[in-house]
């Protein structure tokens, strides 16, 4: 009797957690929806204009894409680059290993307009800026600590014995990074893809320097008109179709992710 | 290499200044535009881009951010500059101009130059005219509110400002030091009369949220610049935009530059001179009621009303000493974090 | 545990190395850069830098309670949005690794999802829902519980709102994923020889789970610590933060010098923080 009061009071916390969570969500969904020209909740009116227009204009279209694209790159250099430095920190534990934790983590410390003029200055005299080069670069530079501290803590849980064991019953290296590291290490190196991709995705400040005119993303789009004229109630429609899309990627992956394992 | 080409674009200018553009091709060059997203892109894209890239083969690119991003950008890759045009705000363009990060204007390459205003080319070329002006909450003020109105100490504490520094927080200074009987080189009296606003509700980051909050009266009044405010104001009734007169509107300048030893100096020039043209500025007022600076547009009426256009106009303006203002700029921050947020 | 390095340290350098050269090259010049230039002054009006050395801008910093209290003010705000964040984290994460079920997938697609649309547009949505005529507000009165409007909005409360709902997935996430890695064996085999509730969390789960923690602790608090847009508009510029300070040095006043030493200075009350983290941790660690 009394596990059950507990279950249904851990459940009543658990559903308000992700209400917090999810309230401003529901908002900008709902405002999606609204028929005015302005960002406004509850909406008065309800249609489907914005996302007609979210259709109809290339210039989203076109951004959204890069910001895919750099995502994407720059996630999977990214994460590639921390889980092998994680790897080595946690497995060789080298006397350095501090120093280097530090350093990966270090640009989460910067404000990122500070770091961006620096980088642009440089990039400047080396004649890379506006470069997609060095754009990929920066964003690496700030989703790299993501996910090399993810990596690090999905490591530290892994049982070096495990491998030691696998070693031992004749497992080469590499068996036994695809048949036990890898899959122990599945969930952190899933957490880190997604952090490091929507950090990259919604950049803004280090996007707006660095970026060179071929490459304007969605967010700096966004940010490049909000002082002036105010939000894009477009840009609430492809937001909301954003969200719609991920919760319908983790769905199908997860149900996809299913289907194999039974196979 | 790339810096060779430029300067042999440059030598290239240099000896055939009248070469008439039409002559060349430009196709495989890449024009790269600094400048904000939104309608402004859309014009410039419609009127200026789309023909320049029609007539001369050449590609243009926009790079949008603020001005200040623009800005920065021009400074840190001062050697090295990827864009060729650049808009930025009045008083940036003369600052840019003594870095030496933009080019001078030149009404010889630039022949629509010669139609602007007198004067007004300071900098860079001048590109609209806006004013900064009231907007103000109409349950809180029946009538259009006078500046020396929004010192009534019901509203005390109801203002709403844009981030300081700006051309907004600057001009209220302005404004504050002529209500008081000074002006902006008397910058204790300036600080003095503003501080007795009260802190502001409200620094804004994004028009929606002033608007919004004035729309309900929780806000009174917020110095804005004409433009975008009257734009939106038939998607809120609740919300009214007043030209005061005493003093008159603090006059804004949204200027255009051709950036120092660009890539493409020349299809810069052709790019601001269709900016300048009387096609481009008439559709500015038309759709942005952003004021022509090209004198010979010819605007109706009805066009006219929200837009700042004539020399008489300009004339009742508030011109403020932006050299003097950008020099103070530190220690003005400073003040006004302190003197009128922290208060 | 054996305390022998499994790889060896040429291979441990190798492995260690594309990411420890990237970050030189990429942050570590530029900070560089950065640390020359807080010595620095800006010519005023002008956007050419005095390369003549002086410590100006740190006396600025350090004589001014202006500077120090907003870097001070984001110190304890970041603590505090990466506590609240913890405790909020942590019942949810264990909920969906141990009940979720089917579900679990799912549950952490709506978990992290303030990650997923950018900090601007959820931001705008607390705006509607946190102010003084907004919904919650006028759910409160509704249902009699207040009077009239908390202020959540302009102050540093709807600031700490508006970071624990933009960085719980920072959290949330680390922990899901040492959460998953955890057996629940340990912790019913506990239960089952009699150990209470709170000796299991505190001698089982709590060191399972540290490194979890240790990660979601330090992104969320490095996260908060240079948010920029979700205090700007949630503080509707009223209250002062690290990010503010250095946003409006950086790309609005245009002193450079200046701003980098804000950033300077930031990074030394950390380093500060952290070896007196490093200290008590020690401390406490011999005692008990």
């Amino acid at each position: 009797m009394k596990s059950r009061f507990s279950d249904a009071m851990t459940l009543a916390v658990v559903l308000a957690i992700l209400l917090f969570i999810l309230a401003p969500i529901l908002v900008l969904l709902f405002s999606a929806f609204d028929g005015g020209n302005i960002f406004r909740f509850p909406p008065r009116t309800y249609s489907l204009r914005w996302f007609e227009a979210a259709f109809n204009h290339p210039e989203y279209r076109s951004s959204l894409w890069i910001s895919t694209l750099l995502g994407v790159i720059a996630t999977v250099i990214a994460v590639s680059l921390a889980s092998l430095a994680a790897f080595g920190l946690v497995r060789g534990r080298p006397r350095y290993r501090f120093a280097v934790e530090v350093l990966l983590l270090a640009p989460l410390t910067l404000p990122l307009v500070v770091w961006a003029i620096a980088l642009l200055s440089i990039y400047a005299e080396l004649g890379m800026n506006g470069t997609l080069t060095g754009l990929i670069l920066a964003h690496v530079t700030i989703t790299l600590p993501f996910a090399a501290r993810i990596m690090i803590a999905t490591l530290n849980e892994i049982d070096p014995r495990l491998e030691a064991a696998a070693k031992s019953l004749g497992a080469t290296p590499v068996q036994v990074l695809r048949r036990i590291t890898l899959p122990l290490a599945l969930p952190g190196l899933l957490s880190s893809s997604a952090i490091a991709f929507l950090v990259s995705f919604n950049d803004v400040v280090v996007t707006t320097l660095i970026a060179g005119a071929g490459w304007i993303t969605f967010p700096v789009r966004t940010f490049s008109r909000l002082r002036t004229e105010g939000i894009d109630p477009t840009t609430i429609a492809i937001g909301a179709m954003i969200v719609a899309f991920t919760l319908l990627l983790i769905l199908v992956g997860q149900r996809l992710f299913q289907l194999s394992r039974r196979f | 290499m790339k810096r060779i080409a430029c300067y042999a674009a440059v030598a290239a200018v240099g000896l055939f200044p009248c070469l008439p553009a039409s002559a060349q091709d430009f196709s495989g060059h890449t024009l790269t535009v600094g400048t904000w997203g939104g309608d402004i892109e859309r014009l410039l894209r419609e009127h200026v881009a789309g023909p320049l890239e029609a007539k001369t083969g050449a590609k243009v690119e926009f790079l949008l951010g603020g001005s200040g991003d623009r800005l920065s950008k021009m400074a840190a890759e001062r050697n090295n500059p990827t864009m060729d045009v650049t808009f930025q705000n009045i008083y940036e363009a003369p600052l840019a101009l003594k870095d030496g990060l933009v080019a001078a204007p030149d009404a010889a390459a630039v022949p629509n130059a010669a139609d602007v205003w007198p004067g007004m080319n300071e900098g860079c070329y001048a590109m609209s005219l806006v004013g900064l002006g009231i907007a103000y909450s109409k349950s809180l003020f029946p009538e259009p509110p006078e500046w020396a109105d929004l010192w009534q100490p019901e509203f005390k504490g109801m203002m709403a400002y844009a981030p300081y520094p700006s051309s907004e927080g600057d001009g209220m200074l302005a404004v504050a030091a002529r209500v008081a009987g000074a002006d902006e080189h008397n910058p204790d009296a300036a600080f003095a009369k503003l501080a007795e606003l009260g802190a502001p509700k409200l620094t804004y980051s994004s028009l929606d949220e002033v608007l919004s909050l004035m729309d309900s009266g929780e806000i009174a009044a917020a110095p804005m610049i004409s433009g975008y405010v009257i734009s939106n104001l038939e998607n809120y009734e609740g919300i009214g935009f007043v030209f005061p007169q005493d003093p008159g509107p603090v006059l804004v300048r949204d200027m255009v530059c051709q950036v120092a030893n660009s890539p493409e100096p020349e299809l810069a020039q052709m790019f601001i001179d269709l900016a300048l043209s009387v096609e481009t500025q008439a559709a500015y007022a038309k759709e942005l009621n952003f004021g022509p600076t090209n004198s010979k547009v010819e605007l109706s009426e009805s066009e006219a009303a929200n837009v700042i256009n004539t020399p008489e106009e300009v004339a009742s303006l508030l011109q403020m000493d932006w050299p003097y203002v950008i020099a103070q700029r530190s220690a003005w921050t400073d003040r006004w974090n302190k003197e009128i947020m922290g208060q | 545990m054996n305390q022998i390095p499994d790889i060896k340290p040429h291979t441990t350098a190798m492995l260690v190395g594309p990411a420890a050269a990237l970050m030189f090259g990429v942050f570590v010049l530029p900070f560089l850069f950065l640390l020359v230039l807080s010595f620095w002054s800006q010519v005023p009006g002008s956007l050419q830098f005095d390369t003549y050395l002086t410590v100006l801008n740190y006396a600025r910093i350090f004589g001014d309670s202006y500077y120090l209290g907003g870097l001070w003010t984001t110190l304890w705000l970041s603590g505090l949005v990466t506590v609240i964040c913890l405790l909020l984290a942590m019942p949810l994460a264990r909920w969906i690794v141990l009940r979720a079920g089917p579900a679990k997938g799912l549950l952490i697609g709506l978990s992290i999802l303030p990650l997923v649309c950018g900090a601007l547009l959820p931001t705008l949505g607390l705006v509607n829902l946190l102010s003084p005529l907004g919904f919650i507000n006028g759910a409160l009165k509704s249902l009699g519980l207040i009077q009239s409007s908390l202020p959540l909005l302009g102050n540093i409360t709807g600031v700490a709102i508006g970071l624990v709902q933009a960085f719980l997935p920072l959290m949330i996430l680390p922990l899901i994923t040492t959460m998953e890695r955890l057996p629940q064996e340990y912790e019913k085999a506990a239960m089952s020889l009699g150990a209470r509730r709170l000796v299991v969390w505190q001698r089982i789960i709590l060191p399972l789970l540290l490194p979890g923690i240790v990660a979601g602790s330090l992104l969320v608090f490095c996260a908060s610590l240079t948010a920029f847009v979700t205090p700007q508009v949630l503080g509707q510029g009223k209250v002062v933060t690290f990010a503010s300070l250095a946003y409006q040095q950086a790309a609005l006043v245009l002193d450079w010098p200046f701003a980098s030493a804000l950033a300077i200075v930031m990074l030394i009350f950390l380093g500060l923080a952290g070896m007196l983290g490093a200290l008590v941790t020690r401390k406490f660690g011999k005692a008990s």
